[in-house]
């Protein structure tokens, strides 16, 4: 599927994705939905998904190999 | 009655260290949560010398969710914030320029470990705290070229 600045793609009856302007490195694009679907970036998926999985550390034993081991940051970086 | 000047220490639950007592000033609001946890508005940093640099933020609503984060340069040395300029709204920064980290924000990442791996960073997206105001929130930093599982800078000669 190509498209051009200012053409659109429909999915279905009701999602349109218009391309509206494509720059050298982005492109924006408009989309129109019902209220009923989730419009979001990819990474809001994986940042949700990340976090979840996050919180199910169950100790801090884990981390603790790894601090020895760490690289020591620069000063100042706010710990 | 207490005045604003008094510090007086709370006391909550935590999920990895009992119960702990802490200021009402330190506390973080995010005003938007946390994405997958966006019911819990207050967290706690918890620091201590034995694990340090690690910070632990502990929500004040539920002592089971706690996320363990490492400052953001001790995750990557070189790190460089790309905030969205809303995101730097929200955050009430200056939105014309990136914030300093150490003197106007706090920058951390949440840390997590698959079975078997070693420990990743989301440096994809960082939590970063207003350290003026407290307010603090997760930013996606849509425009770097950083990962949500980004491998931590560990010394080689350790590692053999």
């Amino acid at each position: 599927m190509r498209r051009r600045s200012g053409e659109s793609i429909l999915i279905g009856e009701d999602i349109e994705i218009r391309i509206i302007h494509i720059g050298p490195s982005r492109i924006k694009i408009g989309i129109t939905a019902p209220k009923s679907i989730a419009v979001n970036l990819k990474e809001v998926k994986l940042v949700r998904e990340e976090n979840l999985a996050a919180a199910q550390v169950r100790s801090v034993a884990a981390f603790r190999g790894m601090l020895e081991r760490l690289i020591d940051g620069p000063e100042g970086d706010g710990i | 009655m207490d005045t604003n000047q008094t510090t007086v220490l709370q006391r909550c639950e935590t999920r990895y260290f009992g119960q702990v007592e802490y200021d009402e000033a330190s506390v973080l609001a995010f005003p938007d949560g946390i994405p997958a946890f966006e019911q819990y508005r207050r967290f706690l940093p918890l620091r201590q010398p034995i694990n340090a640099p690690l910070v632990f933020l502990q929500s004040l609503s539920n002592p089971d969710v706690c996320f363990v984060t490492l400052p953001a340069l001790a995750a990557c040395p070189r790190y460089r914030l790309s905030i969205a300029r809303e995101d730097l709204d929200a955050l009430e920064l200056e939105t014309c320029r990136q914030p300093v980290m150490g003197s106007e924000v706090l920058c951390l990442t949440i840390l997590s470990v698959e079975k078997n791996a070693p420990p990743t960073a989301n440096l994809l997206a960082p939590i970063v705290v207003n350290l003026h105001t407290q307010c603090a929130r997760q930013v996606i930093q849509v425009d770097s070229a950083y990962s949500h599982r980004e491998n931590l800078p560990i010394r080689m000669a350790a590692c053999l």
